[in-house]
C-alpha cells in the first residue's frame, strides 16, 4: 500500500519540499530553545552544586554585611560548619583602546553606604568622602595615564587580562594596589560575567567576586590589623561551607541555616539547596515559555500541512471521485491521505530536529561570544527529541482527518464532471 | 426477457431534481420506468443535457434518486447508505467513463488492481488478474507504464480492464468511445461485447456514435429527463 501514500509526494516534489521545510522549521524552534534552555539551566544548577559552599549569608539591597569578620568568625562556631569566609563583588571596567591595546582599568568598592557605616580611623583617612562611583574611563577622573581622584584602594588589572578581553577564562589576572603596580596578586580568571568590549562599546564591564581578604591585601588595608585600627569590615555576603557529610544532607544544611538565621537575624539566609530549588522553579516557567512558544510555531506549521492537504485533496478531486465511483471504501482514501501527512510531518520532524541541532552546532561556532556560551552548553535530549517528533506526527493527523473530511465530503458525480 | 425472473435493474418512477427547493433547481430526470433483463447489452442516446449520464450514475448506486424505486434483481437498493452502495459499487459495478479517468500516479496494472485492492483481494492473486485482464486487453507490454505514457486507445482499454476487475455484473459505460477514433472504437465495442459474451454481464452504453448504438440489443432515447423511445430488444 506504500506507492498510495508516496507517489502523489513524487509527483508534486517542490509542494512536499516546501511542507516538509516548513513543518522542519516549525520543529527545529523547540529544539533549539529546548536543547540551550536546558543545557544552560543544567549548566547553572551544577556551577550551584559545586560552588564549594552550601549557605550564603547576604544583605538586602545597597546594605552590606556588616562586621563581616566577627560574624563569620561566630558562624564559624556553628556545629558542622568548617569555613565563613566575608566575600565582596566589586565591578571592574576595562578601556580597550583603539587597535585593541588594553589599557589599564579600574576597579572600584561597590557599596559606599556600607563603608561610611563601618569606616574605622584608617579607612576614614585612605578613602575620600564621598567615593567617587563615576565611570573611572570617564575623562574627568582620566589624567595624564593615572586614574585621579579615585578612592586609593582602587586596584588595577593589569594588561595581561585585558588582552585577552572578551572571554579571559582561562588566563590570569593580576590585580595590584594602585600605589604599588608591580606588588600584584595572580588571580585565576575562571570565569567572567558582564559586558565584554566590542567596536561600539570599548569599555567592558565586568563583575569580580573575590574573597573580602583578598582585597584587603591588595588595597593594602590587611596591614590595617597590625596597627591596631579595625580592618576593611563590610561584605556583601558570608559564604558558609559545610562539612562533608552535612553538605550532602538537605536536612542538615538546613539545619546549620536556621541556626545560622539565629545568630544573623537580620540578614537573609539561604540554602544553596533553595536556591537550587529556586532556579528548578525559574527553569519550568522558562520551560513553559519556550514550550508555549514553540507550540505556537508548531501550530503555524500544522496549518500548513492541513492546507497543503486540503489542497492536495481538492486537486484530486477526480482522482478521489473515480476511486469512490469504482466502490473504494471511503477510509482506504482517508488512510492514503492519513499517510501522505504522516510521511510529510514525519519527514519534517526528522529534518527538524536535525536542522535544530545544526542550528545550535552553528551557534557554537558563529554566535556572538555570549550566544557561543550559551550554545557550548546545549543537551539535546534523545527523549524530549523523540517526544517532540512523536507529538508532531501526532498532531498531523489532525490536520490529515481535516483533509479526510473533506475528501469524505466530496460529491462523487460532481467530482467527476 | 425473460418475464419469470426479476429484472436485473429496474427503475419505477424515479427521478432526480438538482438543487431542490432553491431557485434554479434542475429536474434531471422526471419520473423513469425501466427493466432491464440480465445480459442485456442497452444503448442510451439523446441530446445533451437529456440526463443519460444522471441516469447512468443511479443505475450505477453512484447518486441516489429524489424520488422513486430502483431494485437490482427486485432487491430495493436505490437508497441505502452511503457505507452499503459503496459496498455494491464495488463488487457489482463495472464503471467506464468517457474521459478515461485512469489514476495519473498509478501505472496501468497499478490501475486495474485498485479496485481489487479495495474488495482485498491477496496480492499474488490480484497481480495474476490484473495480468490476465491486461492481456485480454492486448497491453501486456504496457503493465508498466503510467497514463500519460499510453495513447488514448490505450488509456481506455486499461480503463475497461479495470472495470472487468472484481468480475462487475453491471457494466456501465459513458461516451466509451467519444474521444476515440474509429478503430480504436472499434477495439473497444470488440472488448465489451466479448467480456459480455464471456461473463453474461448487463451492459449498458451512454453513447452518440450510431456505430455504437448498432452493436446493442436495445436502444433507448431520452428527452428532457425521460425515456421518449424504447426498442424493447427488438
Ligand atoms: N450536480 C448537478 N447540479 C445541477 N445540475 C446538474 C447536476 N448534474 C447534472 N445537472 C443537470 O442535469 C441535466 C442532466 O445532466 P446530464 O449530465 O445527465 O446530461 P447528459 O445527458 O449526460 O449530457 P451530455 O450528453 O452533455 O453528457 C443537465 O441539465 C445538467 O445541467
Ligand atoms: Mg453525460
Amino acid at each position: 500500500m506504500r506507492w498510495r501514500a508516496r507517489a502523489p509526494l513524487r509527483h508534486h516534489r517542490l509542494q512536499t519540499i516546501l511542507t516538509v521545510a516548513a513543518i522542519a522549521t516549525a520543529v527545529s524552534l523547540p529544539v533549539v530553545l529546548l536543547s540551550v534552555g536546558g543545557g544552560v539551566f543544567q549548566h547553572e544548577l551544577a556551577q550551584l552544586q559545586n560552588a564549594g559552599y552550601e549557605i550564603v549569608v547576604s544583605a538586602s539591597g545597597v546594605h552590606a554585611v556588616d562586621q563581616s569578620h566577627s560574624l563569620a568568625a561566630s558562624i564559624d562556631r556553628v556545629g558542622s560548619v568548617t569555613a565563613a569566609s566575608p566575600v565582596l563583588s566589586f565591578a571592574l571596567d576595562a578601556f580597550v583602546g583603539p587597535g585593541g591595546g588594553a589599557q589599564p582599568v579600574l576597579v572600584e568598592g561597590v557599596i559606599p553606604q556600607a563603608f561610611e557605616a563601618t569606616e574605622g580611623p584608617t579607612e576614614r583617612s585612605v578613602l575620600p568622602s564621598p567615593l567617587p562611583l563615576g565611570d573611572p574611563t570617564d575623562l574627568v577622573h582620566y589624567r595624564g595615564g593615572s586614574y585621579r581622584g579615585v578612592a586609593s584602594w582602587d586596584v588595577m588589572v593589569s594588561t595581561p587580562f585585558m588582552q585577552s578581553s572578551g572571554s579571559g577564562t582561562g588566563t590570569s589576572l593580576i590585580l595590584s594596589p594602585d600605589s604599588n603596580r608591580s606588588g600584584g596578586v595572580a588571580f585565576n580568571v575562571t570565569g567572567v560575567f558582564g559586558v565584554p568590549p566590542t567596536t561600539l562599546g570599548p569599555t567592558a564591564a565586568y563583575a569580580m567576586v573575590v574573597p573580602l581578604s583578598d582585597l584587603q591585601v591588595l588595597a593594602g588595608l590587611g596591614a590595617a590589623r597590625t596597627s591596631g585600627d579595625p580592618p576593611l569590615d563590610a561584605a556583601d555576603t558570608i559564604e558558609v561551607a559545610l562539612d562533608g557529610a552535612a553538605a550532602a544532607d538537605p536536612s542538615q544544611i538546613d539545619r546549620a541555616a536556621s541556626e545560622i538565621q539565629g545568630l544573623v537575624p537580620f540578614y537573609g539566609v539561604t540554602s544553596l539547596t533553595q536556591e537550587a530549588q529556586h532556579l528548578q522553579e525559574a527553569n519550568s516557567v522558562l520551560t513553559g515559555f519556550y514550550l508555549a512558544l514553540s507550540s505556537v510555531a508548531l501550530a503555524v506549521g500544522l496549518i500548513f500541512l492541513a492546507l497543503v492537504l486540503v489542497r492536495r485533496v481538492e486537486s484530486e478531486r477526480k482522482s478521489i471521485g473515480i476511486q469512490r465511483a469504482m466502490g473504494v471504501p471511503g477510509r482506504f482514501i482517508a488512510s492514503g491521505i492519513v499517510r501522505t501527512g504522516l510521511l510529510l510531518s514525519g519527514g519534517g520532524a526528522v529534518v527538524g530536529v536535525g536542522a535544530g541541532i545544526i542550528l545550535v552546532r552553528l551557534l557554537q561556532v558563529y554566535g556572538s561570544p555570549e550566544v557561543q556560551a550559551a550554545a557550548n552548553l546545549a543537551v539535546f535530549d534523545p527523549r524530549t527529541l523523540i517526544l517532540l517528533g512523536a507529538g508532531v506526527v501526532g498532531l498531523s493527523s489532525l490536520a490529515s482527518a481535516l483533509a479526510s473530511r473533506t475528501a469524505l465530503r466530496l460529491s462523487i458525480p460532481e467530482a467527476l464532471r | 426477457m425473460n418475464p419469470a425472473k426479476a429484472p436485473r435493474i429496474e427503475l419505477r418512477g424515479v427521478a432526480k431534481t438538482f438543487g431542490g427547493g432553491r431557485p434554479g433547481e434542475v429536474r434531471a430526470l422526471g419520473g423513469i420506468d425501466l427493466a432491464i433483463a440480465p445480459g442485456e447489452f442497452v444503448s442510451v442516446e439523446g441530446p445533451s443535457g437529456c440526463g443519460k449520464t444522471t441516469l447512468l450514475n443511479l443505475l450505477g448506486l453512484i447518486d441516489v434518486p429524489t424520488r422513486g424505486e430502483l431494485t437490482w434483481d427486485g432487491r430495493p437498493i436505490g437508497n441505502r447508505s452511503e457505507r452499503e452502495r459503496t459496498r455494491l459499487r464495488l463488487s457489482g459495478v463495472g464503471f467506464i467513463f468517457q474521459r478515461f479517468y485512469l489514476l495519473s500516479t498509478l501505472t496501468a496494472r497499478e490501475n486495474v488492481e485498485l479496485p481489487m485492492r479495495a474488495a482485498r483481494v491477496p496480492s499474488a492473486d490480484r497481480r495474476a488478474r490484473a495480468d490476465a485482464l491486461l492481456a485480454s486487453v492486448g497491453l501486456t507490454p504496457r503493465a508498466e507504464a503510467y497514463p500519460h505514457q499510453l495513447s488514448g486507445g490505450e488509456e481506455q482499454r486499461v480503463a475497461v480492464a479495470r472495470a472487468l476487475a472484481n468480475r462487475p455484473g453491471i457494466l456501465l459505460a459513458d461516451e466509451p468511445t467519444g474521444e476515440l477514433d474509429s478503430a480504436n472504437t472499434e477495439a473497444i465495442l470488440d472488448l465489451l461485447v466479448r467480456v459480455r459474451g464471456e461473463t453474461g454481464a448487463t451492459l449498458l452504453v451512454v453513447t452518440h456514435n450510431p456505430k455504437v448504438a448498432q452493436r446493442a440489443d436495445r436502444h433507448l432515447q431520452m428527452r428532457d429527463g425521460r425515456v421518449v423511445a424504447d426498442d424493447g430488444g427488438r
